[in-house]
């Protein structure tokens, strides 16, 4: 009994390894011919893969025929195009985003592979704001947005550059400030072009080691002095940072949430909210790296974190004492006059 | 000038802007709070009524400030007669001021070294503080809150003056600034000889002369000049304010 076990199990496992290599095998084939670059004046650029984003997906694990499962063995000689995956297959593995994404009323407007490019998913983490606003932007046109949120939002065009849409539009939780650096163009003196700055535009400013650019002793999380040290030699040569209220879990609900539409959700909840911040170093292709700051980066009074500031909520401690110590100098003069004033009284009637 | 007389000081254009800009600020002051204090301060229905309110009143603050320099500087001219302390003023006038606010005034025993007339509204305590807050102060809050309301079209300006966080520090703590000089400027205001005597002409136009009880200074001057300086004062009043100075000279 327990030797045709062994046997089966053997055999099994035999068949289990061919699989995986005839799988393997076809994996690396079909990269052979669609990571490279010739591919494209054979039969178009749609036909290209990029080798190094693809390399980085979870979906390189799984391979490419587990989507694609109909190509033949002729492929690409047989002759037939090779038919697309289904719409529906992500949710072959995918079941709970598939599940919840189909509740929702935009599942009428647009499938997943309208959003994602399934040769370039990643980690929410290594996604920028910039370009989960770009998957919606696709569709709707970002002046259209702007314009329509513009009736109720002030500064809508501001908002919709420092919130991904899914900050609103999706009950995604946990949120955190993500900072992205910027690259800011002088072009002819004053006018300004600000960009996301990728991995070779840091390379063309920065001499020596990119990894401790902000985070100079390079211990893996940024404290609030190399935040602030950063800014201050920085954005001298154009860098600065630009924060973003990016969630850690992204939900498929998408809906219209009212509280986003009462803005209490975001600035009525004081400094104990939204003082998790990370930034986004670039790795190139695209994709970043995101590195812990200081908690409370965002209350820095001014240099931590320059150009953010969330009315009702990063609001600086030290700052707030000064000015209410103003206010009250200010009370002091009715107070103490006032009270000296009516011990005095009679002096004034007397002379009357 | 004889006590119980009327003179009148406030032409209606300053008046105009004077409330105006007293309701504005307040609302600045009001929603300001509940925009920087939401847990703590809720005093509008919501916080987008908060910002809402107070981007309007911020535009209207800023228009008569445009409305009260135009006036001063092109209609009265006299913008700087006003609100420039004069040398003598700075020299001695500040101290004397001073002197009688914090000390006189309680003794009971001297006149307000500063009397009001048309041309010289203003003791130099006055004139110092409202032109640090005229031409500094409130300039400067209006082009924070100007840059704060348009952040996204005026960013070049922002990078420049060195941040969202520069310009929002500015504004709040000129904020703090002006909600002190409320409490000051509101208390004052209850000086006179009774307490709503400098409150009334604000609105109406016309100042009561102090009755005085000390009047040594005021016999010693010829009537003559008084009764003519009345008369003057009145046809003021009937001709329009650009006229005005020309009646005076
Ligand atoms: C020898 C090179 C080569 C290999 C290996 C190869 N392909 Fe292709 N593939 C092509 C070419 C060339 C085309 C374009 C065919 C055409 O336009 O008819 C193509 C087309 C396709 C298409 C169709 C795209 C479309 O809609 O027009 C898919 C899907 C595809 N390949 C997937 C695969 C997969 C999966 C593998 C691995 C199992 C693979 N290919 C292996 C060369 C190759
Ligand atoms: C996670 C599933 C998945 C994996 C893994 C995957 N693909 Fe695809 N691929 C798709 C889907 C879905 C589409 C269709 C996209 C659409 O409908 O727009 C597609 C489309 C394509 C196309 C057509 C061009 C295009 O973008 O429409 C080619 C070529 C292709 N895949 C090649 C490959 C190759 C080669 C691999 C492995 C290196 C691979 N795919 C791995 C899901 C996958
Ligand atoms: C054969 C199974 C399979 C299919 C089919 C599949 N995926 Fe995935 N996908 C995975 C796995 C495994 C991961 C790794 C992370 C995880 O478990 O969510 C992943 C991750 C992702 C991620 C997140 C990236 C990350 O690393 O967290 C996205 C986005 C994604 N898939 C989109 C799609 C889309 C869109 C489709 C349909 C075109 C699809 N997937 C089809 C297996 C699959
Ligand atoms: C309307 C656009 C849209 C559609 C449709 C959509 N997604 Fe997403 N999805 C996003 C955005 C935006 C993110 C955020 C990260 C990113 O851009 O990759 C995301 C993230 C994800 C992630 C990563 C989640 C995580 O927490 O790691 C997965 C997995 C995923 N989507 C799968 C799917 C699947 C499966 C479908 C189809 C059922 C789908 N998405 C449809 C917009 C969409
Ligand atoms: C493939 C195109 C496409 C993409 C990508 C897309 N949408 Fe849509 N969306 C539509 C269409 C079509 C409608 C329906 C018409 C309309 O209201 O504009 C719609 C409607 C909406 C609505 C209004 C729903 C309602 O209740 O009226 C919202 C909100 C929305 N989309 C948000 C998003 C967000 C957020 C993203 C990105 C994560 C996104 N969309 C990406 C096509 C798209
Ligand atoms: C600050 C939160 C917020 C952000 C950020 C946001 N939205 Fe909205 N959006 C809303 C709210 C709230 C409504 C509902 C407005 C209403 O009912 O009038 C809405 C409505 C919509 C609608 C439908 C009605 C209309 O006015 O057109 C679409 C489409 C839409 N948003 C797309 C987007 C896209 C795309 C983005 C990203 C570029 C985005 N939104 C960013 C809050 C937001
Ligand atoms: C989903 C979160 C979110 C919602 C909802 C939201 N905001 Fe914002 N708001 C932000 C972020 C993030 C910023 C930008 C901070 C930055 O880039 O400096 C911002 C900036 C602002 C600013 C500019 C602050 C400045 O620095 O001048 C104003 C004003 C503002 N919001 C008002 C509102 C109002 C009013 C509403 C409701 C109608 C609202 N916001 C809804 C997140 C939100």
């Amino acid at each position: 009994m327990v030797r045709i076990v062994k046997r089966i199990a053997w055999i099994a496992g035999c068949l289990l390894l061919t699989v995986a290599v005839v799988w393997g095998m076809e994996a690396r084939e079909c990269a052979d011919c669609h990571t490279d670059t010739s591919i494209i004046e054979e039969g178009g650029c749609y036909l290209y893969i990029d080798p190094v984003q693809y390399s980085r997906t979870a979906h390189s694990e799984v391979g490419c025929p587990a989507c694609h499962k109909s190509v033949t063995d002729d492929h690409p000689d047989d002759g037939t195009r090779p038919p697309l995956p289904s719409r529906t297959i992500c949710g072959d593995c995918h079941e709970d985003v598939a599940k919840e994404y189909r509740a929702s009323a935009h599942a009428a407007n647009a499938d997943c592979v309208d959003c994602h490019n399934p040769h370039r998913v990643r980690p929410v983490a290594a996604v920028s704001g910039f370009e989960m606003n770009r998957v919606c932007t696709k569709c709707h046109d970002p002046k259209e947005v702007s314009r329509t949120h513009g009736v109720w939002l002030p500064q809508a065009e501001l908002h919709i550059e420092a919130l991904p849409c899914i900050t609103c539009h999706t009950g995604s939780k946990n949120y955190v400030i993500t900072f992205y650096i910027l690259k800011v163009e002088k072009h002819g003196g004053a006018m300004t072009k600000v960009k996301v700055a990728a991995l070779e535009d840091l390379k063309g400013i920065v001499s020596g080691k990119l990894g401790t650019l902000v985070d100079a002793d390079g211990n893996g999380t940024i404290s609030l002095a190399e935040l602030r040290a950063f800014n201050a030699s920085y954005r001298k040569k154009g860098l600065e940072l630009w924060g973003m209220m990016t969630p850690e879990h992204v939900s498929h609900s998408l809906e219209t949430l009212d509280n986003r539409w009462d803005c209490t959700f975001c600035h009525a909840s004081g400094p104990s909210a939204m003082q998790t911040s990370f930034l986004a170093f670039p790795e190139g292709q695209g994709s970043y790296r995101r590195v812990p700051i200081e908690r409370g980066a965002v209350l820095d009074a001014i240099y931590g974190t320059p150009d953010f500031y969330m009315i009702g909520v990063t609001r600086n401690r030290t700052l707030t004492i000064i000015g209410l110590i103003i206010a009250a100098a200010g009370l002091t003069v009715p107070i103490g006059h006032g009270s000296l004033r009516l011990l005095t009284m009679k002096n004034r009637k007397r002379r009357k | 000038m004889r006590a119980g007389e009327k003179i009148y000081l406030t032409p209606t254009p300053v008046r105009i802007w004077h409330w105006l800009n007293a309701l504005g600020i307040v609302t600045l002051c009001v929603t300001g709070a509940e925009i920087r204090f939401p847990e703590y301060v809720q005093v509008f229905g919501s916080y987008k009524a908060a910002v809402r309110l107070h981007n309007t009143a911020g535009i209207v603050v800023a228009l008569s400030y445009l409305m009260w320099f135009v006036y001063y500087a092109f209609v009265a001219r006299s913008l700087i007669k006003t609100y420039v302390p004069t040398a003598k003023d700075i020299l001695g006038g500040m101290v004397r001021q001073a002197l009688y606010y914090f000390f006189y005034f309680f003794l009971g025993n001297r006149p307000n070294p500063h009397r009001q007339t048309p041309e010289n509204k203003f003791n130099p305590l006055q004139k110092a503080s409202y032109m640090v807050i005229m031409f500094i102060l409130t300039p400067l809050v209006i082009v924070t809150g100007i840059l704060l309301m348009n952040v996204v079209p005026l960013r070049a300006i922002v990078l420049v003056i060195g941040g969202l966080k520069v310009m929002v520090a500015v504004h709040w703590l000129l904020a703090c600034a002006f909600c002190a000089f409320l409490f000051i400027h509101i208390y004052l205001a209850t000086m006179g000889h009774t307490p709503f005597a400098h409150i009334k002409p604000m609105w109406t136009g016309w100042e009561e002369i102090e009755p005085d009880m000390y009047d040594e200074e005021a016999e010693a001057q010829p009537k003559v000049a008084d009764e003519t300086s009345n008369v003057l004062q009145l046809q003021k009043e009937k001709s329009p304010p650009h006229l005005k100075k020309a009646a005076g000279e």
